[in-house]
């Protein structure tokens, strides 16, 4: 296992180490922020394994985000009675939310056999679909158990995280993310630097030759985007319970484009790369918008463009080369 | 009868706009197997110009092709400048587009602020018995069937279609006989650009004018080009539309336009689970060889 570590994930564990040290000599309202920074960073490490690993590019990530925040909201604020168990089980329904909706809408498109081209574009759709039905939500019809749906104003007061009958908040919840982030960081490390990494790659370079050695491409392509889901998932559940509010918007075009943006910054196929330009353009975004600067979305496409023409490809992995190469 | 003819008009104006909003990405995705995340974009734009020329008095008519040229315009400069770094990468394609759909529209709300004057819906509206309708979105379902017999023209009876069927067959068999494939593509792209903003501003009287207006026809527009796919723009364009509204045009009726645009996806969805290629690939096999 040791051995198939590259440099740049001993890096990265570095560089959490460094969060957690941070996170513990700043003030309650910077750990907080932190927290926002910190966790979209397993969407961002799915949508890398997904598109850079294995060259399947999903636009609809939010998606299974939305999904899963919802979820978790509807989940969790009918259990208000006991909330401990009402996080736990919100996570559990948020999670296995998107997990549905990857393997259903993941077999019609895998198992189609579709172009490539057709994964981002179907993704994209579902997601536009999934936030009008949310945005169309509103009144008291649209009521699941206790909950309103709440239509284009958003779920309100959704249930912080709750351990042994204390609500996280502050440096509580920072910590609580960090330790989901981490896990979610290791779980893509585990499948990306294994012969299961090793196959997405070679679906990634060539699906034909890949099928020809006997992998079976549709469900391997299945299970990557489904693990991708997942972890786009617990990047939802954690923003809800971190901001305790989810609006359809948060499943709109705008937001779609995010992920992408992180990832190709990132140069796609470096984990180190994804995480620091996750956390950098989150911490970025929030700077812009909180001052209400109307580029923000300027620059972010400026960005997406940039990083496609100029060939970054490798400047994280250049940076490990600098640091010295294993084996 | 009035029924008849109402379910007929519903059938009509949703095919009409299918056809109209997916038509300049049809083209370009036939040729290039290039999607353009900034289609929407480009109708936008179509859209402005002809709002702006309609309020500095320039008739509707005028305004529509003038639009199409501007856009056309629009088209081969980002073609020279983006698109050609990106043939055979058709993910790092839809990326770049994606990103310079949000510079235009972000710039366009930035630069003219959130809305630009409408324009009022020309012609007015007719009766038959209880039924009315819209004499505009009449002339739009002609002008989409005129716009796909231009189209079938240009590729099947001029020089420039048969060196642009020669390029999507076998690009370098072209390329050797003498084919400018690099000319073909820039032209394609200004041509598919073009028709979007040539939609753009026949739809304009139909909207607001926005600069997100774009968005409205993402999902329409892309469930299109899934279902038709690439091999045959003419077949792919008609088929398409014709097969989406067929489903769409009942669950509008019954359940709203929301659930229309969900019965759509779902049936695009089943559809490439059985014809991955698209419906133009299934024609073309069937009817056209």
């Amino acid at each position: 296992m040791f051995k198939r570590l590259q440099i740049e994930d001993y890096l990265v564990a570095l560089l959490w180490i460094g969060v957690a040290v941070y996170g513990s000599v700043i003030n309650d309202y910077a750990a907080s922020s932190t927290a926002y920074y910190i966790l979209n960073v397993p969407m961002a490490l799915g949508l890398a394994m997904l598109w850079g690993i294995s060259g399947v590019l999903s636009f609809g990530q939010v998606a299974f985000f939305g999904l899963a925040g919802y979820t978790y909201g509807i989940v969790a604020g009918n259990l208000l009675s006991s909330p401990g168990l009402a996080a736990v089980a919100g996570i559990a329904g948020g999670l296995a939310a998107a997990l549905v909706l990857a393997v259903a809408f993941g077999y019609f498109i895998f198992y189609g056999r579709v172009e490539a081209w057709i994964v981002p574009i179907v993704t994209l759709v579902m997601t536009l679909i999934l936030a009008t039905f949310m945005g169309q939500t509103a009144g008291y019809e649209w009521k699941v158990g206790e909950v309103l749906l709440g239509g284009y104003n958003g779920m309100t007061n959704i249930p912080p995280m709750n351990v042994f009958g204390s609500d996280l908040f502050g440096r509580a919840l920072f910590y609580y993310v960090l330790i989901a982030v981490v896990i979610a960081w290791l779980a893509v490390v585990l499948c990306v630097r294994s012969r299961f990494g090793d196959v997405l790659i070679a679906l990634r370079e060539d699906p034909l030759r890949t099928e020809l050695f006997g992998h079976d491409v549709r469900l391997m392509q299945l299970l990557c985007f489904s693990v991708a889901a997942l972890l786009a998932g617990l990047s939802g559940v954690l923003y809800v319970q971190w901001g305790n509010y989810i609006t359809p918007d948060s499943m709109g075009l705008l937001q779609a484009t995010l992920p992408v943006v992180w990832v190709a910054v990132g140069a796609r196929t470096s984990l180190l790369g994804v995480t620091v330009a996750t956390v950098a353009l989150n911490v970025l975004s929030f700077r812009l918008s909180s001052s209400g600067n109307q580029y923000a979305f300027v620059i972010l496409g400026a960005l997406l463009v940039v990083a496609m023409v100029v060939p970054t490809m490798g400047w994280a992995q250049r940076l490990s080369g600098l640091v010295g190469r294993r084996g | 009868m009035d029924g008849v003819l109402s379910v007929l008009y519903q059938f009509g104006t949703n095919a009409a706009f299918l056809l109209l909003s997916a038509i300049g990405l049809i083209v370009i995705l036939g040729m290039m197997n290039i999607i353009n995340l900034a289609h929407g974009e480009l109708m936008m734009i179509g859209a402005y110009v002809a709002s702006s020329l309609y309020h500095s008095g320039v008739p509707f008519a005028a305004c529509v092709v003038v639009s199409f040229f501007a856009v056309a315009l629009v088209g081969v400069a980002l073609e020279r400048v983006l698109i050609r770094r990106f043939y055979g990468r058709e993910l790092q394609a839809l990326v770049v587009t994606w990103g310079v759909s949000l510079i235009l529209a972000q710039g366009a709300l930035l630069a003219f602020g959130p809305f630009l004057a409408s324009i009022p819906i020309p012609f007015g509206s007719g009766t038959v018995g209880t039924f009315s309708f819209s004499w505009y979105w009449i002339a739009l379902i002609v002008l989409a069937l005129l716009l796909v017999a231009g189209l079938w023209f240009l590729y099947y009876r001029t020089a420039f279609g048969l060196r642009a069927r020669a390029t999507m067959q076998e690009r370098e068999m072209a390329q050797a006989l003498g084919v400018k494939t690099g000319r073909v593509y820039m032209l394609t792209f200004a041509l598919g650009s073009g028709l979007a903003g040539l939609a753009g501003a026949l739809m304009a009287p139909t909207t607001t004018i926005a600069p997100y207006m774009g968005q409205q026809y993402v999902a329409p527009a892309f469930i299109t080009v899934v279902t038709g796919g690439s091999a045959n723009v003419i077949a792919g364009a008609l088929g398409s539309t014709g097969f989406l509204s067929l489903a769409e045009t009942p669950f509008t009726i019954w359940f709203g336009t929301f659930i229309g645009i969900v019965a759509m996806l779902l049936a695009s969805l089943v559809l490439i689970r059985l014809l991955p290629k698209g419906l133009s690939e299934w024609i073309q096999r069937r009817w056209l060889s």
